[in-house]
């Protein structure tokens, strides 16, 4: 009998201080997908991409766009949330977001101002991607309906995954990463762009999924470019290439060589970076990897060993000069330590860092020696022997 | 004991008394030179044509032999064409073997009578087995005659030492009872006990196998803790491990002691199909198990509580399923899985030529209307319908009655606590498995308590020749069941 209170009272004490309550039924819970961040005059103005939507339940029949969005302002964020409660009538899930998206107003002033929600909220995840929207407000990206995936949150995370391994202009950030590369000492974060291509208002009609060629699409745009937790530009297609592949981030691209006038396109793979700190004032970075020719115009005879040890020269050569002026770029006119140079020296070396820190973007980071090493090798040059033109004379 | 009266006639009319004057009590009294005879016997249980020949034929070619009238009793005995003949002095007896289908011969002036066996066949044949089906393996089953399940046991063991004690049980069906082992391997301690339960049963009738369960078992749980099998060759297979089997008269399922969990993801073809693909085999029919149990209480957890845990595509299909369905998701469950029991009940007992009709309407009725009708979603369906058939693996019905309340007790925990409620009362559920005990052997065995001896057959199926010893958890005797070969 003893035994049996025990055990009672042991079990009834296991369920009710675990904390784990909050039955809900999954038709009373409007799927939150996808967020974005907006300023309205003095406002903030919060959209929830709602995934499901009754109307998606004949949406594969009839094409149908199958979310909807929902927005609201209010003073602060979660004023903002409250209002789109009121809006929505079930109950507000956001255990599922995909992608958030803020816009350039927000980004300018300080992405901290609105961190604090999406982290403090014990429903999300943390885990999902943080995009900036560039020429558009960041609601209507989310409108966007995408005829290949099934709803515009998926679309903007399967662009992102395919993308930023093999493409290497965008680069995946997710929101957990980029607020403590933001807190840490000596690092400011980058984030991929999105913008539309095309009509918002025909890219948010269900026709957009009829056409075969989409009225508007959404397209990653090149990196956005942050010092601190502000936005202060955007850098272009070429540069946003050269930072990835300096951040170690880019495994497969594709370099195009100017080799005796003539283009060479080689696909890389496996390319690294390693940043080596020598002293507080002297970097060095060194790039390796091997590549395979994918493309070639020019009349070499790329059988000839030595030739390709010509073109590997040439390439290294163009490779450190493309580098180095993006580098300088970021030390000149951006005063923006993207590649985390500086976080290396914290960590080799803290208490250096700590009389550096202060005067670190405007003095010691422009002032940076930087040396760049290539150690790169062609590996293959695919299945034809001479090129088609010379085959042909 | 009470005593033959000497009068043929008083013996014939007390008998008929007895019987309440039912006409299938039969008598004929012979008169041999002024000494009455009487053949006696229920014409419903024996075969009137074994008496016509061997009996009254007998009787009156003894008549006819003039030599041996001094004792006409004496000269019966001696001459009558049977193979069990015996003589008995006690009255009461006399309806046992009168309803057994024996035949009773009385002499005038004698205290004793003669017992003839003259039963009649009132059993089936041997035929195949219907409840524990295979594919490759002997195919016959036990039958409602006692001896003849004996027989078909012995045919397989000719071992003299396998062994039957025999008891009658019940007061007024006097059913045998027969305990089957082999002398030497089963545990004595575990014999003496079943024996002392089985003695201790006072009851007017046990009718078959099952009726003797209860009596068997210490623990009270919602699992079978005694296997019943209708197969010889399970039978036999278990006697060779050293258990004890429970052969019960006019029934084909018999009892198999001590029984472990284990032994309900076993199959008699186990033994006979390849031992590699056996160990695959028996890990499906766990997770089969897990499924069985766990699925719709995991489902009703994590689409009730944490939605979290469901990858997003899969989120926001579901919710868009659920659209529309007016019914809480475990109500929904319970009413599936309820409807889904009640067919299975309705088909074991509905005649064959129904269940054509039943199983259309069972199919429709469940998987399509239902879900047109909005009344449940189709995702549940598909948890249900799985769970279902994985619990069809096992096959005996105790053990799946048995999974289907814990299936029930886990949706249960799982609506209220989510999964909380599932992992506490998994813990629950393996307390309660783990303290279960019969007859000194714990009904996890050989997990918990463990015994690396008995893993080569528990799970894993280690190759025939590599089987060196018995199970220890049944019996520690004579633990070896083959030698290696050199």
């Amino acid at each position: 009998m003893k035994k049996t209170l025990l055990i009672l009272i042991a079990f009834i004490f296991t369920i009710s201080l675990t904390g784990c309550g909050g039955y809900e039924e999954l038709n009373n819970l409007s799927i939150v997908t996808a967020v974005a961040f907006d300023k309205q005059d003095d406002n903030y103005e919060l959209s929830f991409l709602i995934a499901n939507s009754p109307k998606a339940q004949t949406s594969s029949k009839e094409g149908e766009a199958k979310t909807t969005v929902y927005s609201s302002q209010g003073k602060t964020i979660a004023e903002a949330a409250k209002t789109i409660e009121q809006i929505v009538p079930k109950q507000i899930y956001l255990g599922h977001i995909n992608v958030v998206i803020i816009s350039e107003d927000i980004a300018k002033e300080g992405f901290l101002n609105i961190a604090d929600w999406l982290l403090r909220n014990p429903q999300t995840r943390k885990k999902f991607y943080l995009m900036q929207a560039k020429n558009e407000k960041a609601k209507n990206i989310l409108k966007i309906v995408s005829p290949l995936e099934s709803f515009p949150s998926q679309s903007i995370a399967t662009l992102i995954e395919s993308n930023s391994e093999t493409k290497s202009i965008a680069t995946s950030i997710t929101y957990s990463n980029f607020i403590s590369q933001i807190l840490e000492p000596g690092y400011d974060p980058v984030l991929p762009s999105i913008t539309i291509k095309g009509n918002v208002q025909k890219g948010s009609n269900e026709k957009n999924l009829e056409t075969t060629e989409p009225d508007s699409y959404l397209v990653l745009g090149p990196l956005a470019i942050y010092k601190s937790d502000k936005l202060i530009g955007f850098a272009s297609e070429k540069e946003s290439w050269a930072i990835n592949v300096l951040k170690n981030e880019a495994k497969e691209v594709n370099y195009n060589l100017k080799y005796q006038n003539e283009d060479i396109s080689i696909e890389t793979h496996s390319l690294k970076s390693s940043i080596k700190i020598k002293d507080s004032n002297n970097i060095e970075i060194t790039i390796s990897g091997q590549g395979d020719i994918y493309n070639i115009t020019s009349p070499v005879d790329i059988q000839n060993y030595k030739e390709i040890h010509k073109i590997e020269k040439a390439w290294q050569k163009s490779l450190t000069k493309d580098l180095s002026k993006v580098i300088k770029k970021f030390q000149t006119k951006y005063h923006s330590d993207i590649f985390g140079f500086g976080n290396l020296i914290y960590k080799k070396d803290p208490k250096t860092w700590n009389k550096l820190k202060k005067d670190w973007n405007s003095k010691y980071f422009p002032n940076l020696n930087i040396k760049i090493k290539t150690n790169l090798k062609i590996e293959a040059t695919g299945s034809l022997v001479k090129t088609i033109k010379e085959a042909k004379s | 004991m009470e005593k033959i009266d000497t009068n043929v006639k008083k013996v014939i009319d007390k008998i008929k008394k007895m019987y309440g004057n039912s006409p299938d009590v039969n008598s004929r009294i012979i008169n041999i030179s002024g000494t009455n005879v009487g053949c006696l016997f229920l014409e419903s249980s024996s075969q009137a044509s074994t008496i016509s020949d061997f009996i009254i034929k007998g009787t009156l070619y003894t008549s006819s032999n003039k030599n041996l009238f001094q004792n006409i009793f004496e000269a019966l005995k001696n001459n009558l064409f049977n193979s069990q003949l015996f003589t008995i002095n006690d009255f009461s007896q006399f309806p046992y073997f009168l309803s057994s289908g024996f035949t009773i011969i009385i002499v005038d002036g004698s205290s004793e009578a003669i017992i003839m066996e003259t039963r009649a066949a009132l059993d089936r044949g041997v035929t195949e087995s219907t409840s524990e089906p295979i594919l490759r393996g002997p195919k016959d089953s036990f039958t409602e005659s006692h001896s003849k399940n004996l027989g078909l046991i012995r045919k397989r063991i000719k071992d003299p030492n396998l062994w039957f004690d025999e008891l009658k049980l019940g007061k007024r069906t006097q059913t045998r009872i027969s305990l089957a082992y082999i002398n030497g391997v089963a545990d004595p301690k575990k014999l003496k006990t079943v024996k002392q339960r089985l003695q201790k049963i006072n009851i007017d009738g046990i009718l078959d196998s099952g009726n003797l369960r209860e009596y068997l078992i210490e623990e009270k749980s919602v699992f079978p803790q005694i296997q019943s099998s209708e197969r010889p060759d399970v039978v036999s297979q278990a006697l060779l491990n050293g258990k004890i089997v429970i052969f019960v008269e006019n029934c084909p399922f018999t009892l198999i002691l001590p029984t472990v969990f284990i032994d309900y993801l076993h199959t008699s073809e186990d033994q006979y199909q390849k031992s590699s693909n056996i160990t695959f085999t028996r890990i499906l029919r766990i997770f089969a198990l897990i499924i069985t149990v766990f699925t719709p209480a995991i489902y009703i957890a994590i689409t009730t509580f944490d939605q979290n845990t469901i990858p997003d595509k899969l989120l926001i299909s579901l919710a868009i399923q659920r659209e529309g369905v007016p019914f809480p998701t475990t109500f929904e469950i319970i009413l599936l899985t309820t409807i889904f029991e009640i067919l299975r009940e309705s088909d074991l007992r509905s005649p064959s030529s129904m269940s054509a009709a039943m199983s259309i309407v069972g199919a429709l009725v469940l998987g399509q209307a239902a879900v047109d009708a909005g009344i449940v979603s189709p995702i549940t369906v598909i948890v249900v319908a799985f769970t279902s058939i994985c619990s069809l693996v096992f096959t005996d019905i105790d053990f799946m009655n048995g999974i289907r309340t814990w299936r029930f007790i886990f949706i249960l925990a799982a609506s209220i606590l989510g999964i909380i409620g599932i992992l506490s009362f998994t813990i629950i559920w393996l307390v309660k498995l783990a303290s279960l005990e019969n007859l000194q052997t714990s009904f996890l065995s050989p997990f918990a308590p463990f015994s690396k001896q008995a893993q080569n057959d528990a799970i894993i199926k280690a190759s025939e020749p590599n089987i060196i010893t018995r199970p220890s958890y049944i019996s520690k005797l004579n633990p070896h069941r083959q030698r290696r070969s050199k």
